[in-house]
């Protein structure tokens, strides 16, 4: 019985294919758990989506459908044109420099609700103080490394 | 001593600037002190470890500390763990005695944070030493253990639990490391990843991208609003605080610090928790509770010095195990490690000036705290108007520093923080927990090689229960936090059930 036992727990682990023991065990956890949440807490949540009382997340809120998905397309753009502006410079960070202030103009008047002159002035102002300290601070006098 | 000729006095200053800036990060709602911690991390790039360290530190203590501005004055929370302040904060506020509020909140924080410091002081080293002659096996039932007890103090266990396994598979991403004697193949993703992807994401942008990016993209989502809604903040003419305030009210200051402290430790549970237990202790246990909930400072005094209390609590187990006890720690892990070290049993042991510079900077930040708090209240307090569109491109700015200048310049890591900016938004808005997952997150791959490396020396699962007492006094701990969370369970379906009733 007890050596029935000892067998049932003994494992040998082949080292070519030790880096899939962990993962496969992981996958297994993660199937098991999804099925009894999808059992106990999403049915039931879909069943109260169907009867009216709850909502669905993300698709079922109000959203500012502008900001985020304005913010998500700004960021992106971000990262993209920082690093090809950056190989134009190389080893300088000009491309943060030049690619995060209109960056943080655009966000900043993105998210202003209302547009006074003043509010606008000092967006403009920040949109190149900001960046350019940042820069001045960390690549120059910390040298460290930027896009 | 050998430890004070290494103190200079940057290191004070930048120990002072980060409890400023933790303070006013915390102040501003919707910011936390993670978010302080990950945002100015780039900054720590360019300074030594211990200078570095003062300045995390301070940014630490001053983030928590700064949410009680906010909490007290608009009834917003600063940091989550500020929200019971608001309770007796707030009515407080709208009686004209504000400023008293706040000074109450500031000295119940700086005795919170100073009892946990020499708590984390005292039982720091201690736990280290015990901890020190684990094996593998033993190593492995800790992180299970406090991955269970994160998942056992979630709202939902099963929730935790999950959020908790997708942390640790997002960990295992990448090859199996030969420096960790594994056999350097990658697995979990497709062979076009590969240049990418080969050591799996980096710790810290995936910290940024979650604390930093997907808070953004919340906020966005609800329109970026000024919380403010044109009300003046209510400061009242003359503080009309004295120590007074204070008296009999020692147990409830100890008591809630040690509260604080305790739940610090155990690993990924929130600020929020140890504030509401404290804040609810105070109410079952004082004298006279009925004005609590009404503006009675002995709330304010149970809320502000727990959750100051945690600062101390969660760098115990971080710095003697290696596991954060918090979302910040966290973070704090990640700095740690590009500073070249490693935080675990061996820590404090081999790198004693370290750890003597750390208390030091611990304390300092706490006395700083006190001070620009209790001299500057109302200066500081004007931070909660800057407007959001003024600071959130900024923080943006700032994480990409933060993520691309950390392996010296990936771009990689950079779109590492849009992957996880959205994936941390999804995970929130789906009901999954962050606390777990991160935690999951930096403890996966060591998990992975414990478990492997024990089965491979000893060839059998039965090893995790034979190996030695302490392994059976862990699984001891594992079965009671289970025991704890399905028992909270049942009371709270009861009680769900009576309410339903009655």
């Amino acid at each position: 019985m007890e050596s029935g036992l000892s067998n049932l727990l003994s494992v040998s682990i082949d080292f070519g294919t030790s880096h899939l023991l962990f993962p496969t065990i992981i996958h297994w956890i993660m199937a098991g758990l999804f099925l009894v949440i999808l059992v106990t807490k999403v049915v039931p949540f879909l069943a109260a989506v169907k009867r009216g009382e709850r909502t669905l997340p993300i698709v079922g809120e109000p959203m500012d459908a502008y900001r985020f998905f304005g913010t998500l397309v700004l960021i992106v753009a971000y990262f993209y044109l920082m690093d090809v502006v950056g190989n134009l410079f190389p080893y300088t960070g000009y491309g943060f420099l030049f690619v995060s202030m209109p960056f943080v103009l655009i966000m900043s008047l993105m998210y202003m609700h209302e547009w006074t002159k003043k509010a606008v002035i000092i967006a403009v102002i920040n949109a190149i103080v900001a960046p350019g300290l940042a820069w001045f601070i960390l690549a120059k006098l910390f040298t460290i490394t930027l896009p | 001593m050998e430890f004070l000729s290494l103190l200079d006095v940057t290191f004070f200053l930048l120990a002072g600037f980060g409890a400023l800036i933790g303070i006013i990060f915390g102040a501003i709602p919707g910011m936390t002190a993670t978010m302080a911690v990950a945002v100015c991390l780039p900054l720590t790039y360019a300074l030594g470890l211990h200078h570095g360290l003062a300045l995390l530190l301070g940014l630490y203590v001053g983030g928590i500390s700064g949410g009680m501005v906010p909490a007290v004055l608009l009834n917003i929370p600063g940091t989550p763990s500020s929200i019971t302040t608001t309770f007796d904060g707030y009515p407080m506020a709208r009686k004209g005695e504000g400023e008293k509020a706040l000074r109450v909140c500031v000295i119940a924080s700086v005795i919170g944070g100073l009892i946990s410091a020499a708590v984390l002081f005292l039982f720091a080293p201690m736990l280290a030493d015990f901890s020190i002659k684990f094996s593998y096996v033993e190593k492995f039932l800790i992180i299970l253990l406090a991955l269970s007890v994160i998942a056992s103090l979630s709202s939902s266990m099963l929730v935790g639990i999950f959020s908790g396994v997708i942390g640790i598979w997002l960990s295992l991403i990448g090859d199996y490391s030969i420096s960790d004697g594994g056999n350097g193949k990658t697995r979990l993703m497709a062979d076009f990843m590969e240049p990418y992807l080969f050591e799996g994401f980096s710790l810290l942008p995936v910290l940024i991208g979650i604390f930093g990016i997907s808070t953004i993209l919340l906020e966005a989502e609800k329109g970026v609003k000024s919380e403010l809604s044109h009300e003046r903040v209510k400061f009242g003419k003359g503080s009309g605080f004295s120590l007074g305030l204070f008296k009999g009210r020692l147990t409830n200051l100890v008591r809630s610090s040690f509260i604080g402290t305790f739940v610090g430790m155990l690993p990924g549970v929130g600020g929020s928790a140890a504030s509401v237990l404290a804040y609810t202790q105070e109410k079952n246990l004082a004298r006279d509770s009925s004005q609590m909930g009404k503006g009675a400072p002995q709330g304010l005094i149970a809320s502000e010095s727990a959750n100051n209390a945690l600062t101390g609590g969660a760098l115990i187990p971080l710095l003697s195990l290696g596991i954060p006890g918090d979302s910040t720690t966290a973070v704090l892990i990640g700095a740690f490690t590009l500073q070249g070290i490693q935080v675990g049993p061996l820590f404090i042991p081999e790198n004693a000036n370290t750890w003597y510079i750390m208390m030091t900077a611990l304390v300092f930040a706490n006395v700083v705290m006190f001070f620009l708090m209790f001299f500057a209240i109302k200066h500081i307090a004007k931070v909660v108007m800057v407007p959001k569109h003024i600071l959130y491109p900024i923080i943006v700015m700032m994480c990409v520093v933060g993520a691309y200048a950390i392996n010296y310049g990936i771009m990689f890591d950079v779109w590492t923080l849009l992957i996880f900016g959205i994936l941390g938004y999804l995970i929130q808005k789906v009901g999954l927990e962050v606390a777990p997952l991160i935690i999951g997150f930096i403890l996966g791959s060591q998990a992975e090689v414990y478990f492997v490396k024990s089965l491979e020396s000893f060839g059998t699962l039965s090893i995790f229960f034979t190996k030695s007492p302490i392994a059976v006094v862990l699984w001891l701990l594992i079965l009671a936090s289970v025991a704890f969370s399905i028992a909270m369970s049942l009371k709270n379906r009861k009680r769900d059930r009576e309410e339903q009733i009655g």
